[in-house]
């Protein structure tokens, strides 16, 4: 790499931690939206910060949405914004907050540390059982709702997406979490053959 | 599988939660004695009762607090630390 440009490689990336492991595809497909935009605020002032500037706070454990991003709140000063395809309006907060003077909460730096997977296929809800302990049926488990719970043995934020659901944990399990899945994969195809 | 019911998460897994120990007042640095400092770092009680204790729900990093009885293992209830604490 040329001195100066500053790439982050991903797990899954060539040369990345992951190299090498494959994603699952077929009755459950497994995704990867680790390379995409997020940005997490976390500490005192967090939450009045990101008021300040306009974007509406859910309560915790619930989704909002602000000019396209989703609004994950994590816990009362535990913010994370999630740009999938929005890049630039996430981009103009990141800027604006590196702008601002304290108190404005800390980054808690999600785009390096968090993995962002997301789980789909005809066979979801079978993965998904096999997965995480709690229930995610739609009627329990709404398309604003966050579980902060454990998936594929890990500690693990989940949510729905349009798709399926995505899951964000700590970046260093991807390789552990991939093959979690593709365990779970197997043993409803097994089952299911 | 033994649920505890996080007050920010709702009932979960206890495998999901980490015991951080009961609440216990701490000693004044300026009035206390070095016998009292020992007892206060190295000895855990071992009584019957009520107790309160610090638990941590890992994937959120929450802190909460727990009314557990200690003879029963029963958790009676389970409460945000801003609340009062009754026995504690």
């Amino acid at each position: 790499m040329a001195a100066g440009t500053a790439t982050r490689i991903y797990p899954f990336m060539p040369g990345g931690a992951a190299d090498g492991i494959k994603l699952v595809s077929g009755a459950v497909v497994l995704s990867d939206l680790t390379a995409s935009p997020r940005f997490g605020l976390k500490g005192c002032g967090s939450a009045a910060w990101l008021a300040a500037q306009g974007i509406p706070l859910p309560a915790v454990n619930r989704i909002g949405k602000h000019h396209g991003m989703q609004v994950l709140r994590l816990g009362n000063e535990d913010i994370l914004l999630l740009a999938e395809g929005v890049g630039e309006t996430l981009a103009e907060v990141k800027t604006a907050w590196h702008a601002a003077t304290a108190p404005k909460g800390y980054s808690s730096w999600r785009e390096e540390g968090w993995a962002w997977l997301r789980l789909s296929g005809p066979r979801l809800a079978e993965a998904m059982n096999g997965l995480c302990a709690l229930d995610l049926r739609p009627e329990k488990f709404g398309p604003d709702d966050i579980a902060q719970t454990r998936v594929g043995h890990i500690e693990a934020v989940t949510f729905r997406s349009p798709a399926g659901f995505d899951i964000l944990f700590d970046i260093t399990a991807s390789a552990y979490f991939a093959r979690s899945v593709a365990a779970v994969a197997t043993h409803i195809d097994q089952h299911n053959a | 599988m033994k649920l505890l019911t996080c007050p920010m998460n709702g009932p979960r897994n206890i495998d999901e939660f980490q015991s951080f120990g009961p609440v216990r007042a701490r000693p004044d640095p300026n009035a206390t004695a070095d016998p009292e400092w020992s007892r206060h770092l190295f000895r855990a009680e071992n009584r019957q009762g009520v107790v309160v204790e610090w638990w941590r729900h890992v994937p959120s990093n929450y802190f909460f607090l727990a009314e557990r009885d200690l003879v029963s293992n029963e958790i009676i209830r389970t409460f945000d630390a801003s609340e009062p604490r009754g026995r504690a």
